[in-house]
């Protein structure tokens, strides 16, 4: 991280790295707090360190001090009550926490301490391991694991990217996820400027687009769901963004179609990504799911395969395992979670490998069945999950957001119809009408039943 | 004749207009399944989870014998009315 920061620094000292309703960081002040920190931490033998702060700048500054200093970060999210901060330093040995927040026992430190030194390290960046944490979303387990990496590995596609000065990201992934930590490295590579709404929440991501001019934005199809239904409710013209990226969910072509019609300049790209790969696969044709050629793909980088209709990656940014759990080796091949299925030339998503409604013995993955739903007239957002039941061990069921105005009744008959002609187990059996649907970390909270 | 008993028959009723087995009445001794009303495993539990919604508790799911008549499914609710 530092060396694309000092790189940026080098070429435009003055260049705001991130802008935000705190105010603006230059790369010369995310360097100088860096370097700065990096002596702190070797002077006071610091090893490990957590990472507890709302302030992006602080984070980013932090992230890169430790890539320098050789101290293995993890960011926590800042959404973590007590509990789950405690928690979290209990299973992964964090004596020692950055943070602004006043919380319970010993070990904190206050991020300004560690840039009030007067000694900054300005050296090359050290050889050896640089190990980070980054924690996954935790959204199928409920509880977030750790997973083990190296800057150098995860630095290994960020090097390539071409300078972009011009481009105005938007921050709409917190930065302990890995999509967030993509986010910080690739804008930083790109040398360009990253821009936070108050929240990571659609409606604040819209109000920083509009306020920083923000031309390019990732986020997860439930993410740009909402933006799309804020920017119908608000009447205000689109922003005028120049791309649209996707990722950490499976791509309904129907959110697709819907962006391409609000956003006519952007290009609409595809991330396929995880915590555990340390690295995304971009698609850029606009299309579901992924081209069937990325299984010939060796780029050196990557490799997917399909086994048992899931999705294996090795990768050579992969994670070196788990906080605590044996190291795997690093150019194995890994299941990741996702089920898959060959349509024509593309891999399409079916869904979580925990995700799958299990009715009678009849395996049904809920994500095809929302994506039909989302299509039903009057369907703002649906959320396709097993209902136990006595019978037949699970039902398909489904919560669904209503659009504006639209009628409960003639809905429900809708979606009836919509699956009239499917396999019985794939029917939706159980269709209740909510106000808002969960989400996690941008995505919708899956694998719960009800 | 109770009140809960014909709002339950209606619920049943309605359900069954939705799942096209549709009957102009629905006497207590008619089959739920067979050559009665030939419901499926899916739409017996499909009716589990409309009874369960409606009334916070079904006879599909509360551990006894399985209701096998429209009569049963409404003794069950009655049974659970009589104090």
């Amino acid at each position: 991280m530092i060396e694309l920061l000092r790189a940026a620094a080098e070429e435009a000292p003055h260049r705001v790295a991130l802008a935000s309703a705190a105010g603006v960081t230059t790369y010369a002040e995310l360097v100088a707090r860096a370097e700065t920190a990096a002596a702190e931490l070797r002077a006071r033998g610091v090893r490990r360190l957590a990472v507890l702060d709302p302030d992006h700048a602080t984070v980013w500054a932090l992230l890169a001090a430790c890539s320098l200093a050789q101290v293995e970060s993890c960011v926590y999210p800042v959404a973590a009550t007590e509990e789950t901060v405690a928690e979290l330093r209990e299973r992964l040995d964090h004596d020692l926490l950055a943070t602004t927040r006043e919380l319970p026992g010993p070990g904190l430190l206050c991020p300004d301490e560690l840039w009030a030194g007067a000694e900054r390290e300005d050296g090359p960046v050290p050889d050896g391991p640089r190990p980070l944490l980054v924690l996954t979303s935790g959204t199928t387990s409920g509880r977030p694991q750790a997973a083990r990496h190296d800057w150098s590995r995860i630095l290994r596609v960020a090097l390539r990217i071409r300078p972009t000065p011009e481009q105005r990201w938007l921050l709409a992934y917190a930065p302990n996820q890995f999509a967030g930590l993509q986010m910080l490295l690739h804008v930083a590579a790109a040398r360009a400027t990253l821009a936070a709404g108050r929240s990571f929440q659609p409606r604040d991501g819209l109000e920083a687009m509009r306020r920083f001019g923000v031309t390019h934005a990732s986020g997860t199809p439930t993410f740009w769901r909402f933006l799309l239904a804020e920017l119908r409710t608000d009447g205000e013209p689109p922003p005028p963004l120049e791309q649209v990226t996707l990722g950490g969910e499976a791509v309904p072509s129907a959110v697709v179609e819907a962006l391409r019609a609000t956003f006519s300049r952007a290009r609409i790209s595809q991330l396929y990504a995880a915590t555990e790969m340390g690295l995304s696969i971009s698609v850029r044709d606009g299309e579901v799911g992924l081209p069937l050629s990325v299984l010939d793909e060796t780029d050196g980088e990557a490799e997917l395969r399909i086994l048992d209709g899931e999705l294996w990656v090795r990768s050579r940014s992969s994670m070196l395992g788990y906080y605590g759990d044996e190291p795997v080796p690093d150019d194995g091949w890994r299941a990741t979670g996702d089920l898959v299925e060959v349509v024509g030339d593309r891999i399409h998503f079916r869904g979580r490998a925990t995700e799958v409604i299990n009715v009678g013995g009849v395996k049904v993955h809920p994500l095809p069945i929302e994506e039909r739903v989302a299509r039903v007239p009057g369907v703002a957002l649906a959320h396709a999950h097993g209902r136990p039941n006595a019978l037949v061990g699970q039902v398909v069921a489904l919560d669904v957001v209503l659009g504006g105005g639209a009628d409960a009744d003639a809905v429900d008959a809708a979606i009836r119809e919509e699956f009239a002609g499917d396999p019985p187990a794939h029917r939706p059996r159980s269709i209740t009408f909510v106000e808002s649907i969960d989400t996690h970390g941008g995505k919708l909270l899956r694998g719960r039943t009800s | 004749m109770s009140s809960e008993t014909t709002t339950v028959r209606q619920t049943v009723s309605d359900f069954l207009v939705r799942v096209k087995k549709g009957r102009d009445d629905l006497p207590d001794d008619l089959a739920l399944f067979g050559d009665g009303l030939a419901l499926d495993s899916l739409e017996a539990a499909e009716l589990s989870v409309v009874l369960e919604d409606t009334y916070g508790r079904d006879p599909f799911s509360a551990g006894g014998d399985l209701p096998q008549t429209v009569g049963d499914v409404l003794a069950f609710y009655e049974a659970a009315t009589t104090p």
